[in-house]
């Protein structure tokens, strides 16, 4: 029950008209980190959405472990870290990083990290007790993140967690989660713009097209793990790069 | 830093100073007749003759008012969670919220007092009802405003209305509750103040403004409307104290509370 797996069967969306996602088929093995790169507005948010069961398909259907999406957000087995960190102002850093747990207790799962333990993980126990506004914005996202392996979920939906933050702390954050994905295994599907983040955090990227979004490419991603930072300069990060920005050119034209 | 705060809690004294200081030079200067305004000195000075009365008098129109923030922030809190949930709902409710603004309340004490008998009720009743209105817009705008990224947090966990209410969206409305509050604060109090007027008892502040009024006892009418002001003042500041302490978090508060 560590990591989950994923099966999406001909998964569509249109509102009216048009066409977001054209029926795509996947099937992500438990434990893998899938990232979905596309040109904005393609469509891949709205992808993440519907295997959350956030948004209604317009057909097709997206199991996870052989059951429904609602089944797993009604078990606490499913953790979504969106774009804005979305922490609440009026709690604390603990008590945000204990939000999932705390709203309706009886649901929880039987075993999860200790909330308190996560925020050591990513350097924040001195902060418990301040509130947002007084965390600076990688601060908050680290929380938010804290906040999404606090439920020890075995599927985590990741929006382009990382989209609002500046390059530094980007690859600060990037090196946070995976060494936080060691620790705490969970199958990852990541929304991403960026090409070096998606390798270097990935076992496999999906590259999509402009709406309707299909996937182009399937690329896996073979480097070692752990990644350490400077992976970035090896030559075969350097072609893996490459090779995804080929794929995104060719979708784009 | 520590000037700056101290400046900060004596901002509202001198402001009541500056008033009353103004005050006591017009009535002087113009040599106002006495019914038509007092002067402070004369209102204190009849208040220090009988303290007691004015006193107990206060403290009976501020729990009548307080009463009827109290149960009109309960109702509307109830009446914001039903409301901000179905447009259509808050669309039905409009019209009857507006009418129970625009009923002049002086209009239908009579009925109020026939129906829950004479003395505190009535003022209770009327009080709450003056205070809903504006408790129930601002909570259906305050719950609506909740944050729609923490809105798909919650969902993404199943969470109970209940969840969502508690834990979402009334922490959401609080600035706005508490905005109105400030409003309401006022009303309440007016509103106390002349349904005590009439409605055949003998309690409140409002009980010897309108004896007053009848026999033209001006120096005991002035004393009543010094008495309300006061009582407005100590409420507005209640409130403060209140935001300052339950919306720390909140953007209008840091500029106060962090140094």
């Amino acid at each position: 029950m560590s990591a989950a797996t994923i099966d999406l069967v001909g998964l569509a969306k249109s509102f009216g008209a048009l066409e977001v996602v054209s029926p795509i088929d996947l099937h992500v093995e438990p434990g893998s980190f899938v990232s979905i790169v596309g040109p904005s507005g393609c469509g891949k948010s709205t992808l993440l959405r519907m295997v959350a069961g956030l948004e209604r398909a317009s057909g097709g259907t997206a199991t996870v472990d052989g059951a429904s999406p609602a089944a797993l957000r009604r078990d606490k087995r499913l953790a979504v870290v969106p774009q804005q960190p979305g922490l609440l102002p009026w709690r604390t850093v603990e008590a945000n990083a204990s939000l999932l747990l705390d709203v309706d207790r009886g649901r929880n799962p039987a075993s999860h990290p200790d909330p308190r333990e996560l925020l050591a993980e990513v350097g924040l126990d001195e902060f418990a007790a301040r509130h947002p506004h007084q965390l600076s914005g990688g601060m908050q996202q680290r929380v938010a993140l804290v906040r999404g392996f606090s439920l020890g979920a075995p599927l985590v939906l990741m929006d382009e967690p990382f989209a609002a933050l500046d390059e530094i702390t980007r690859a600060e954050m990037r090196g946070l989660l995976a060494r936080m994905l060691q620790r705490h295994p969970a199958t990852v599907l990541f929304v991403t713009h960026s090409i070096t983040e998606a390798v270097f955090l990935s076992d496999r990227v999906l590259v999509t097209s402009p709406r309707p979004a299909t996937v182009v490419a399937d690329v896996t991603i073979t480097l070692a793990r752990p990644r350490t930072d400077d992976l970035e300069d090896t030559p075969e990060f350097v072609r893996l790069c490459s090779e995804l920005r080929h794929h995104l050119r060719r979708a784009m034209a | 830093m520590s000037s700056r705060r101290a400046l900060h809690a004596l901002a509202p004294m001198i402001g009541i100073v500056v008033f009353l200081g103004l005050w006591q030079l017009v009535v002087e200067v113009f040599d106002v007749r006495p019914f038509v305004l007092r002067s402070p000195t004369d209102i204190v000075a009849y208040l220090a003759d009988a303290p007691g009365d004015f006193l107990r008098a206060s403290a009976i129109t501020a729990l009548h008012a307080l009463a009827g923030i109290v149960f009109a922030l309960v109702i509307s809190i109830a009446l914001g969670a039903v409301l901000s949930a179905s447009v259509t709902l808050e669309r039905a409710a409009q019209p009857i919220l507006s009418l129970v603004q625009v009923t002049p309340f002086a209009a239908y004490i009579p009925a109020v007092v026939l129906w829950l008998g004479a003395d505190d009720p009535p003022v209770r009743f009327i009080a709450t009802l003056v205070c809903i209105p504006g408790f129930t817009f601002a909570a259906v705008a305050g719950m609506r405003s909740a944050d729609p990224a923490s809105l798909e947090l919650f969902d993404s966990i199943d969470a109970s209305r209940w969840a969502v209410l508690w834990r979402l969206r009334l922490p959401s409305a609080m600035p706005s509750l508490l905005t109105a509050a400030r409003y309401n604060t006022g009303l309440a109090l007016i509103v106390a103040y002349l349904v005590e007027g009439s409605n055949f008892a003998d309690r409140g502040l409002g009980a010897i403004g309108r004896r007053a009024a009848a026999y033209s006892l001006g120096d005991a009418l002035w004393a009543t409307i010094f008495c309300m002001a006061l009582l407005g003042s100590i409420g507005l500041l209640a409130i403060g104290a209140i935001e300052r302490s339950v919306l720390a978090w909140h953007a209008s508060q840091r500029s106060v509370t962090l140094p």
